[in-house]
Protein backbone atom coordinates (compact mmCIF):
# COMPACT_ATOMS: atom_id res chain seq x y z
CA UNK A 1 0.00 0.00 0.00
CA UNK A 2 2.85 2.38 1.09
CA UNK A 3 4.41 1.32 -2.56
CA UNK A 4 1.23 2.42 -4.56
CA UNK A 5 1.27 5.61 -2.79
CA UNK A 6 4.83 6.51 -2.85
CA UNK A 7 4.70 5.64 -6.67
CA UNK A 8 1.66 7.64 -7.50
CA UNK A 9 2.93 10.51 -5.56
CA UNK A 10 6.07 9.78 -7.71
CA UNK A 11 3.56 10.11 -11.12
CA UNK A 12 1.59 13.09 -10.06
CA UNK A 13 4.88 14.82 -9.13
CA UNK A 14 6.62 13.77 -12.90
CA UNK A 15 3.41 14.86 -14.72
CA UNK A 16 2.93 18.56 -12.95
CA UNK A 17 6.77 18.83 -13.83
CA UNK A 18 5.83 17.52 -17.26
CA UNK A 19 2.90 20.12 -17.55
CA UNK A 20 5.38 22.89 -15.82
CA UNK A 21 7.57 22.42 -18.99
CA UNK A 22 5.20 22.63 -20.94
CA UNK A 23 4.39 25.69 -21.36
CA UNK A 24 8.02 27.91 -20.68
CA UNK A 25 5.89 31.34 -20.22
CA UNK A 26 2.53 31.60 -21.53
CA UNK A 27 0.73 35.14 -20.41
CA UNK A 28 -1.80 34.49 -17.93
CA UNK A 29 0.73 31.81 -16.02
CA UNK A 30 3.34 33.14 -13.82
CA UNK A 31 6.36 34.02 -14.85
CA UNK A 32 9.30 31.58 -14.19
CA UNK A 33 11.35 32.44 -11.41
CA UNK A 34 15.16 33.39 -12.76
CA UNK A 35 18.27 33.83 -10.78
CA UNK A 36 21.02 35.27 -12.32
CA UNK A 37 24.40 37.73 -12.18
CA UNK A 38 24.80 41.24 -13.78
CA UNK A 39 27.55 42.96 -15.29
CA UNK A 40 28.63 44.44 -11.69
CA UNK A 41 28.53 41.24 -10.40
CA UNK A 42 24.74 41.55 -8.44
CA UNK A 43 22.59 38.62 -8.20
CA UNK A 44 18.72 38.99 -9.63
CA UNK A 45 15.79 36.71 -9.32
CA UNK A 46 12.62 37.38 -10.58
CA UNK A 47 11.09 37.69 -6.45
CA UNK A 48 13.33 40.44 -5.84
CA UNK A 49 10.88 42.61 -7.86
CA UNK A 50 7.31 41.46 -6.05
CA UNK A 51 5.20 44.89 -6.33
CA UNK A 52 6.74 46.48 -9.70
CA UNK A 53 6.24 45.70 -13.36
CA UNK A 54 9.40 44.02 -14.79
CA UNK A 55 10.53 44.03 -18.45
CA UNK A 56 13.06 41.34 -19.83
CA UNK A 57 14.63 42.71 -23.00
CA UNK A 58 16.70 39.73 -25.17
CA UNK A 59 19.72 41.61 -26.69
CA UNK A 60 22.68 40.74 -29.36
CA UNK A 61 24.48 43.69 -30.21
CA UNK A 62 25.56 41.92 -33.41
CA UNK A 63 21.71 41.55 -34.40
CA UNK A 64 20.52 43.82 -37.54
CA UNK A 65 17.05 43.95 -35.56
CA UNK A 66 18.99 44.79 -32.25
CA UNK A 67 20.61 47.20 -34.07
CA UNK A 68 17.41 49.03 -35.70
CA UNK A 69 16.79 49.91 -31.87
CA UNK A 70 19.57 50.77 -30.53
CA UNK A 71 20.97 52.60 -33.18
CA UNK A 72 18.20 54.61 -33.92
CA UNK A 73 17.99 55.41 -29.95
CA UNK A 74 14.53 53.91 -29.89
CA UNK A 75 15.08 50.96 -27.25
CA UNK A 76 17.21 53.62 -25.19
CA UNK A 77 14.31 56.11 -24.79
CA UNK A 78 11.79 53.50 -24.00
CA UNK A 79 14.36 52.38 -21.15
CA UNK A 80 14.49 56.27 -19.94
CA UNK A 81 10.88 56.04 -20.53
CA UNK A 82 9.70 53.23 -18.28
CA UNK A 83 12.49 53.02 -15.42
CA UNK A 84 11.19 57.02 -14.68
CA UNK A 85 7.91 55.26 -14.03
CA UNK A 86 9.03 52.87 -11.70
CA UNK A 87 9.02 50.01 -14.22
CA UNK A 88 11.93 47.37 -13.57
CA UNK A 89 14.30 46.96 -17.17
CA UNK A 90 16.50 44.13 -17.13
CA UNK A 91 18.57 43.50 -20.51
CA UNK A 92 19.62 40.15 -20.88
CA UNK A 93 22.07 38.16 -23.11
CA UNK A 94 21.75 34.62 -23.88
CA UNK A 95 24.83 34.26 -26.68
CA UNK A 96 26.98 31.76 -25.74
CA UNK A 97 30.73 31.74 -25.58
CA UNK A 98 32.18 31.91 -29.42
CA UNK A 99 28.81 32.98 -30.49
CA UNK A 100 27.76 36.45 -31.86
CA UNK A 101 26.66 38.87 -29.24
CA UNK A 102 28.98 37.08 -26.17
CA UNK A 103 30.09 39.78 -24.26
CA UNK A 104 32.16 39.68 -21.01
CA UNK A 105 30.96 42.19 -17.73
CA UNK A 106 33.29 45.04 -18.71
CA UNK A 107 32.53 44.86 -22.32
CA UNK A 108 28.89 45.69 -21.82
CA UNK A 109 29.23 47.91 -19.14
CA UNK A 110 31.17 50.28 -21.36
CA UNK A 111 28.70 49.18 -24.66
CA UNK A 112 25.60 50.60 -22.11
CA UNK A 113 27.64 53.53 -21.85
CA UNK A 114 28.61 54.21 -25.49
CA UNK A 115 25.37 53.62 -26.70
CA UNK A 116 23.59 55.41 -23.55
CA UNK A 117 21.20 52.55 -22.60
CA UNK A 118 19.03 52.79 -19.70
CA UNK A 119 18.54 49.63 -18.32
CA UNK A 120 18.30 48.97 -14.51
CA UNK A 121 20.39 46.00 -15.18
CA UNK A 122 22.08 43.89 -17.93
CA UNK A 123 21.78 40.29 -16.78
CA UNK A 124 24.42 38.02 -18.27
CA UNK A 125 23.27 34.30 -18.89
CA UNK A 126 26.16 32.57 -21.38
CA UNK A 127 24.52 28.93 -20.49
CA UNK A 128 21.11 30.25 -21.84
CA UNK A 129 19.05 29.16 -18.61
CA UNK A 130 17.16 32.50 -18.91
CA UNK A 131 16.76 32.31 -22.01
CA UNK A 132 15.34 28.80 -21.94
CA UNK A 133 13.49 29.18 -19.25
CA UNK A 134 11.50 31.96 -20.76
CA UNK A 135 11.88 30.25 -24.28
CA UNK A 136 13.26 33.51 -25.86
CA UNK A 137 13.50 33.11 -29.36
CA UNK A 138 14.54 36.38 -30.90
CA UNK A 139 16.90 39.15 -30.22
CA UNK A 140 14.73 41.50 -29.28
CA UNK A 141 12.21 39.29 -27.93
CA UNK A 142 9.95 41.41 -24.93
CA UNK A 143 8.68 40.12 -21.91
CA UNK A 144 6.59 42.00 -18.85
CA UNK A 145 5.48 40.68 -15.69
CA UNK A 146 3.36 42.29 -13.55
CA UNK A 147 3.58 43.49 -9.14
CA UNK A 148 1.79 39.83 -8.60
CA UNK A 149 4.61 37.98 -10.80
CA UNK A 150 1.94 37.11 -13.84
CA UNK A 151 3.26 37.09 -17.67
CA UNK A 152 1.02 39.97 -18.96
CA UNK A 153 3.43 40.23 -22.46
CA UNK A 154 5.22 37.74 -24.66
CA UNK A 155 6.28 39.01 -28.17
CA UNK A 156 7.70 41.66 -30.30
CA UNK A 157 8.84 44.83 -29.37
CA UNK A 158 6.84 46.61 -32.36
CA UNK A 159 4.06 45.87 -35.29
CA UNK A 160 7.29 46.63 -37.95
CA UNK A 161 9.06 43.19 -37.58
CA UNK A 162 11.95 44.67 -39.93
CA UNK A 163 15.67 45.64 -39.33
CA UNK A 164 14.94 49.38 -41.07
CA UNK A 165 15.30 51.80 -38.37
CA UNK A 166 12.66 54.01 -40.79
CA UNK A 167 9.88 51.50 -39.76
CA UNK A 168 9.71 52.74 -36.04
CA UNK A 169 8.37 56.29 -36.22
CA UNK A 170 5.38 54.63 -37.81
CA UNK A 171 5.15 51.28 -35.80
CA UNK A 172 2.41 50.57 -32.92
CA UNK A 173 5.24 49.90 -30.10
CA UNK A 174 3.42 46.46 -27.94
CA UNK A 175 5.61 47.50 -24.95
CA UNK A 176 4.90 50.75 -24.41
CA UNK A 177 1.24 50.14 -25.41
CA UNK A 178 1.03 46.91 -22.59
CA UNK A 179 2.37 48.79 -20.43
CA UNK A 180 0.51 52.07 -20.43
CA UNK A 181 -2.60 49.80 -20.03
CA UNK A 182 -1.15 47.70 -17.52
CA UNK A 183 -0.15 50.78 -15.04
CA UNK A 184 -3.69 52.39 -15.74
CA UNK A 185 -4.98 48.74 -14.30
CA UNK A 186 -6.38 47.95 -17.11
CA UNK A 187 -5.79 44.34 -19.25
CA UNK A 188 -3.25 44.25 -22.29
CA UNK A 189 -4.87 44.03 -25.26
CA UNK A 190 -2.17 42.46 -27.55
CA UNK A 191 -0.66 40.04 -25.02
CA UNK A 192 1.17 38.09 -27.20
CA UNK A 193 2.68 38.84 -30.70
CA UNK A 194 5.28 36.53 -32.73
CA UNK A 195 8.50 38.43 -31.43
CA UNK A 196 10.92 38.69 -34.35
CA UNK A 197 14.81 39.02 -34.64
CA UNK A 198 17.58 36.82 -35.26
CA UNK A 199 17.82 33.56 -33.30
CA UNK A 200 19.04 33.32 -29.46
CA UNK A 201 22.91 32.50 -30.00
CA UNK A 202 22.13 29.47 -27.33
CA UNK A 203 25.12 26.66 -26.63
CA UNK A 204 24.24 23.97 -29.31
CA UNK B 1 70.49 63.16 -62.45
CA UNK B 2 68.82 62.93 -58.55
CA UNK B 3 71.60 62.56 -55.99
CA UNK B 4 70.17 61.23 -52.39
CA UNK B 5 72.53 61.24 -49.21
CA UNK B 6 72.29 58.78 -46.94
CA UNK B 7 70.60 60.60 -44.26
CA UNK B 8 67.77 61.51 -46.64
CA UNK B 9 67.53 57.83 -47.51
CA UNK B 10 66.89 56.73 -44.33
CA UNK B 11 64.57 59.52 -43.78
CA UNK B 12 62.71 58.55 -46.86
CA UNK B 13 62.81 54.33 -46.01
CA UNK B 14 61.11 55.75 -42.30
CA UNK B 15 58.63 57.67 -43.77
CA UNK B 16 57.76 54.81 -46.49
CA UNK B 17 57.57 52.46 -43.44
CA UNK B 18 55.40 54.32 -41.05
CA UNK B 19 52.94 55.01 -44.24
CA UNK B 20 52.95 51.02 -45.05
CA UNK B 21 52.01 50.61 -41.10
CA UNK B 22 49.65 53.60 -41.14
CA UNK B 23 48.06 51.61 -44.53
CA UNK B 24 46.40 48.75 -43.23
CA UNK B 25 44.35 50.63 -40.84
CA UNK B 26 42.88 52.92 -43.10
CA UNK B 27 42.24 50.25 -45.18
CA UNK B 28 40.13 48.35 -42.17
CA UNK B 29 38.59 51.38 -41.54
CA UNK B 30 37.32 51.75 -45.26
CA UNK B 31 36.24 48.57 -44.93
CA UNK B 32 34.49 48.75 -41.79
CA UNK B 33 32.18 51.49 -43.19
CA UNK B 34 31.10 49.82 -46.75
CA UNK B 35 28.35 46.84 -46.46
CA UNK B 36 28.77 43.59 -45.12
CA UNK B 37 29.06 40.75 -47.54
CA UNK B 38 25.52 39.19 -48.08
CA UNK B 39 26.79 35.33 -49.24
CA UNK B 40 24.07 35.91 -51.67
CA UNK B 41 23.46 36.83 -55.24
CA UNK B 42 19.84 37.66 -56.72
CA UNK B 43 18.61 38.29 -60.06
CA UNK B 44 15.57 39.10 -62.28
CA UNK B 45 14.46 35.71 -64.74
CA UNK B 46 11.43 34.76 -67.01
CA UNK B 47 10.02 31.84 -68.21
CA UNK B 48 10.24 33.54 -71.83
CA UNK B 49 12.71 35.74 -72.64
CA UNK B 50 9.81 37.20 -75.42
CA UNK B 51 6.68 38.63 -74.21
CA UNK B 52 3.88 38.48 -76.52
CA UNK B 53 -0.07 39.17 -75.23
CA UNK B 54 -1.40 35.95 -75.68
CA UNK B 55 1.18 34.06 -73.47
CA UNK B 56 0.78 34.25 -69.51
CA UNK B 57 4.23 35.40 -68.23
CA UNK B 58 6.15 33.96 -65.02
CA UNK B 59 9.38 35.46 -63.81
CA UNK B 60 11.48 34.51 -61.32
CA UNK B 61 13.13 35.86 -58.66
CA UNK B 62 16.48 33.87 -58.32
CA UNK B 63 18.54 33.51 -55.26
CA UNK B 64 22.52 32.48 -54.79
CA UNK B 65 23.34 31.48 -51.67
CA UNK B 66 26.57 30.33 -50.39
CA UNK B 67 26.97 27.36 -48.61
CA UNK B 68 25.39 26.74 -45.21
CA UNK B 69 23.46 30.71 -45.91
CA UNK B 70 20.12 30.59 -46.31
CA UNK B 71 16.87 32.65 -46.90
CA UNK B 72 13.11 32.37 -45.61
CA UNK B 73 10.14 30.97 -46.15
CA UNK B 74 6.63 32.84 -46.31
CA UNK B 75 6.24 32.12 -42.77
CA UNK B 76 10.03 32.29 -41.31
CA UNK B 77 9.20 30.38 -38.09
CA UNK B 78 10.54 31.22 -34.33
CA UNK B 79 13.41 33.53 -36.27
CA UNK B 80 14.27 35.68 -39.79
CA UNK B 81 11.90 37.58 -42.42
CA UNK B 82 10.66 36.17 -45.64
CA UNK B 83 11.69 38.24 -48.79
CA UNK B 84 9.66 41.15 -50.03
CA UNK B 85 9.58 42.24 -53.86
CA UNK B 86 8.49 45.37 -54.44
CA UNK B 87 7.64 45.60 -58.58
CA UNK B 88 8.27 48.41 -61.06
CA UNK B 89 6.46 47.68 -64.39
CA UNK B 90 4.90 49.04 -66.88
CA UNK B 91 1.41 50.13 -67.27
CA UNK B 92 -1.05 47.56 -68.00
CA UNK B 93 1.12 45.00 -65.99
CA UNK B 94 0.45 43.66 -62.57
CA UNK B 95 2.38 41.24 -60.43
CA UNK B 96 0.88 38.41 -58.60
CA UNK B 97 1.64 36.58 -55.46
CA UNK B 98 5.14 34.75 -55.55
CA UNK B 99 4.93 31.20 -55.42
CA UNK B 100 6.91 29.47 -52.29
CA UNK B 101 8.73 25.88 -53.34
CA UNK B 102 8.16 23.59 -50.54
CA UNK B 103 10.55 24.80 -47.60
CA UNK B 104 12.92 22.98 -45.26
CA UNK B 105 13.22 23.04 -41.62
CA UNK B 106 16.52 24.71 -40.35
CA UNK B 107 18.15 25.73 -37.58
CA UNK B 108 18.06 23.42 -34.53
CA UNK B 109 17.33 22.72 -30.28
CA UNK B 110 14.70 25.04 -28.96
CA UNK B 111 14.51 27.36 -32.52
CA UNK B 112 13.45 26.30 -35.91
CA UNK B 113 12.90 28.31 -38.90
CA UNK B 114 11.88 27.86 -41.92
CA UNK B 115 13.45 28.29 -45.69
CA UNK B 116 16.06 27.22 -48.35
CA UNK B 117 19.47 26.85 -48.36
CA UNK B 118 21.41 27.12 -52.04
CA UNK B 119 19.03 28.58 -54.24
CA UNK B 120 15.58 29.39 -53.93
CA UNK B 121 13.41 30.43 -57.07
CA UNK B 122 10.30 32.54 -56.30
CA UNK B 123 8.20 32.23 -59.32
CA UNK B 124 5.77 35.20 -59.51
CA UNK B 125 2.93 35.44 -62.48
CA UNK B 126 2.71 38.89 -64.15
CA UNK B 127 -0.65 39.84 -65.47
CA UNK B 128 0.04 41.79 -69.14
CA UNK B 129 -2.07 44.00 -71.20
CA UNK B 130 -5.10 42.05 -72.91
CA UNK B 131 -4.81 44.24 -75.71
CA UNK B 132 -1.90 44.45 -77.92
CA UNK B 133 -0.25 47.84 -77.47
CA UNK B 134 2.90 47.05 -77.74
CA UNK B 135 4.68 46.63 -81.19
CA UNK B 136 6.86 43.88 -82.02
CA UNK B 137 10.24 45.87 -82.20
CA UNK B 138 9.27 47.13 -78.09
CA UNK B 139 11.23 45.71 -75.46
CA UNK B 140 9.41 45.31 -72.23
CA UNK B 141 11.23 46.60 -68.96
CA UNK B 142 10.48 44.78 -65.25
CA UNK B 143 12.68 46.27 -62.05
CA UNK B 144 12.05 44.52 -58.99
CA UNK B 145 13.63 45.89 -55.57
CA UNK B 146 14.28 42.83 -53.14
CA UNK B 147 14.67 43.48 -49.59
CA UNK B 148 15.56 40.05 -47.99
CA UNK B 149 17.62 38.70 -44.88
CA UNK B 150 20.43 36.18 -45.58
CA UNK B 151 21.72 34.28 -42.33
CA UNK B 152 23.42 31.22 -41.37
CA UNK B 153 25.19 31.48 -37.52
CA UNK B 154 24.35 35.35 -37.93
CA UNK B 155 22.14 37.27 -40.22
CA UNK B 156 22.51 39.97 -43.17
CA UNK B 157 20.07 42.34 -44.36
CA UNK B 158 20.23 42.79 -47.94
CA UNK B 159 18.43 43.76 -50.52
CA UNK B 160 18.73 44.12 -54.37
CA UNK B 161 17.89 46.04 -57.49
CA UNK B 162 16.95 44.19 -60.69
CA UNK B 163 16.14 44.81 -64.04
CA UNK B 164 14.85 42.52 -66.83
CA UNK B 165 14.38 43.66 -70.15
CA UNK B 166 12.10 41.29 -72.26
CA UNK B 167 11.84 41.79 -76.43
CA UNK B 168 7.99 41.30 -77.80
CA UNK B 169 8.14 38.97 -80.02
CA UNK B 170 6.10 35.97 -81.86
CA UNK B 171 5.80 33.29 -79.11
CA UNK B 172 7.53 29.83 -79.75
CA UNK B 173 10.90 31.48 -78.33
CA UNK B 174 12.90 29.69 -75.59
CA UNK B 175 14.60 30.71 -72.25
CA UNK B 176 17.50 29.94 -71.17
CA UNK B 177 15.87 29.25 -67.95
CA UNK B 178 13.12 26.61 -68.39
CA UNK B 179 15.27 23.84 -66.32
CA UNK B 180 14.70 26.27 -63.48
CA UNK B 181 11.42 26.87 -63.65
CA UNK B 182 10.63 23.06 -63.92
CA UNK B 183 12.76 22.45 -60.95
CA UNK B 184 11.07 25.20 -58.39
CA UNK B 185 7.48 24.42 -60.27
CA UNK B 186 8.03 20.61 -58.96
CA UNK B 187 8.58 21.98 -55.36
CA UNK B 188 5.84 23.53 -55.21
CA UNK B 189 3.02 22.33 -52.73
CA UNK B 190 0.17 20.54 -54.93
CA UNK B 191 -3.30 21.27 -53.67
CA UNK B 192 -4.35 18.15 -51.20
CA UNK B 193 -6.30 15.31 -53.07
CA UNK B 194 -10.00 16.31 -53.01
CA UNK B 195 -10.30 12.17 -51.83
CA UNK B 196 -8.81 13.07 -49.11
CA UNK B 197 -10.49 14.36 -45.97
CA UNK B 198 -8.91 15.95 -43.35
CA UNK B 199 -9.88 17.45 -40.15
CA UNK B 200 -7.90 18.83 -37.54
CA UNK B 201 -8.97 18.55 -33.34
CA UNK B 202 -7.80 20.77 -30.82
CA UNK B 203 -7.02 19.46 -27.16
CA UNK B 204 -5.27 22.18 -24.57
CA UNK B 205 -2.15 21.54 -25.74
CA UNK B 206 -2.08 20.18 -28.91
CA UNK B 207 -3.97 20.36 -32.71
CA UNK B 208 -3.86 16.42 -33.79
CA UNK B 209 -4.04 16.81 -37.87
CA UNK B 210 -6.06 13.79 -39.39
CA UNK B 211 -5.81 12.73 -42.83
CA UNK B 212 -8.19 10.04 -43.74
CA UNK B 213 -8.23 8.15 -47.41
CA UNK B 214 -4.56 9.29 -47.68
CA UNK B 215 -2.06 7.52 -49.59
CA UNK B 216 0.27 5.55 -46.75
CA UNK B 217 3.27 7.41 -46.21
CA UNK B 218 6.42 6.48 -43.37
CA UNK B 219 6.78 10.12 -42.15
CA UNK B 220 5.04 13.55 -42.09
CA UNK B 221 6.26 16.97 -41.62
CA UNK B 222 3.95 20.07 -41.27
CA UNK B 223 4.58 23.44 -41.89
CA UNK B 224 2.14 25.68 -40.81
CA UNK B 225 1.09 29.21 -42.66
CA UNK B 226 0.75 31.20 -39.79
CA UNK B 227 3.21 32.36 -37.12
CA UNK B 228 2.55 31.20 -33.04
CA UNK B 229 0.18 28.55 -34.07
CA UNK B 230 1.88 25.46 -33.44
CA UNK B 231 5.38 25.12 -31.29
CA UNK B 232 7.81 25.00 -34.32
CA UNK B 233 10.54 22.93 -31.92
CA UNK B 234 8.61 20.53 -30.87
CA UNK B 235 8.36 16.87 -32.43
CA UNK B 236 5.50 16.06 -34.66
CA UNK B 237 4.35 12.65 -33.37
CA UNK B 238 3.32 10.57 -36.26
CA UNK B 239 0.78 7.61 -36.29
CA UNK B 240 -0.57 5.96 -40.11
CA UNK B 241 -2.70 3.27 -40.97
CA UNK B 242 -2.27 1.95 -44.51
CA UNK B 243 -5.14 4.96 -45.52
CA UNK B 244 -4.78 7.42 -42.99
CA UNK B 245 -2.28 9.37 -41.28
CA UNK B 246 -2.20 11.54 -37.92
CA UNK B 247 0.41 14.21 -36.60
CA UNK B 248 0.13 15.95 -33.24
CA UNK B 249 1.47 19.70 -33.40
CA UNK B 250 2.32 21.14 -29.86
CA UNK B 251 0.49 24.32 -29.76
CA UNK B 252 2.52 27.48 -29.34
CA UNK B 253 2.99 29.79 -25.93
CA UNK B 254 2.21 32.87 -28.09
CA UNK B 255 -1.55 31.41 -28.92
CA UNK B 256 -3.91 33.36 -27.74
CA UNK B 257 -6.97 33.36 -29.98
CA UNK B 258 -7.73 29.53 -31.72
CA UNK B 259 -7.75 29.78 -35.31
CA UNK B 260 -10.64 27.91 -37.17
CA UNK B 261 -8.90 26.69 -40.07
CA UNK B 262 -5.15 25.54 -39.30
CA UNK B 263 -3.55 25.70 -42.91
CA UNK B 264 0.28 25.21 -44.19
CA UNK B 265 1.79 22.45 -46.30
CA UNK B 266 2.29 18.83 -45.44
CA UNK B 267 5.08 16.90 -46.49
CA UNK B 268 5.04 12.87 -46.57
CA UNK B 269 8.02 10.83 -46.97
CA UNK B 270 10.16 14.34 -47.64
CA UNK B 271 9.00 14.44 -51.20
CA UNK B 272 5.39 14.61 -51.56
CA UNK B 273 4.10 17.83 -50.65
CA UNK B 274 0.77 19.33 -50.12
CA UNK B 275 -1.33 22.32 -49.31
CA UNK B 276 -3.94 21.47 -46.54
CA UNK B 277 -6.72 23.54 -44.66
CA UNK B 278 -7.78 21.92 -41.84
CA UNK B 279 -11.12 22.81 -39.92
CA UNK B 280 -10.23 22.71 -36.12
CA UNK B 281 -13.14 21.34 -34.03
CA UNK B 282 -12.48 21.56 -30.24
CA UNK B 283 -12.56 18.34 -28.09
Amino acid sequence: MKRIFALSTALVLLLMLGISLAWAARVGDAAPNFTATDTNGQTHKLSDYAGKFLVLEWHNRGCPYTQKHYNSGNMERLQREWTARGVVWLTIISSAPGKQGYVTAADENAYVKQVNAAPSAVLLDPTGTVGHLYDAKTTPHMFIINPQGILIYNGAIDDKPTSDPSDISSAKNYVSLALTEALAGKSVTTPTTRPYGCSVKYPD
Amino acid sequence: MMFVSHSQRSLLLFRLSTLLLVAPFVASVARAETTPPTHSRVELIADQDSKSPNHPLSVGVLFHLDPGWHVYWQNAGDSGEPPKIQWMLPSGFRAGSPQWPTPSRLGSGTIIDYGYENQLLLIVPIETPKTSQLSHEQRVQLAAAVKYLVCRDICVPAKASLTLSLPVAASGQSSEWPALFRQARAQLPKPAPKTWSISAQSSQDHFILSVHNSTSAKSATFFPLEPSVIENSAPQAFTATKDSLQLTLKKSDQLMKQPAVLKGVLVLDGNRSYEIAARIASK
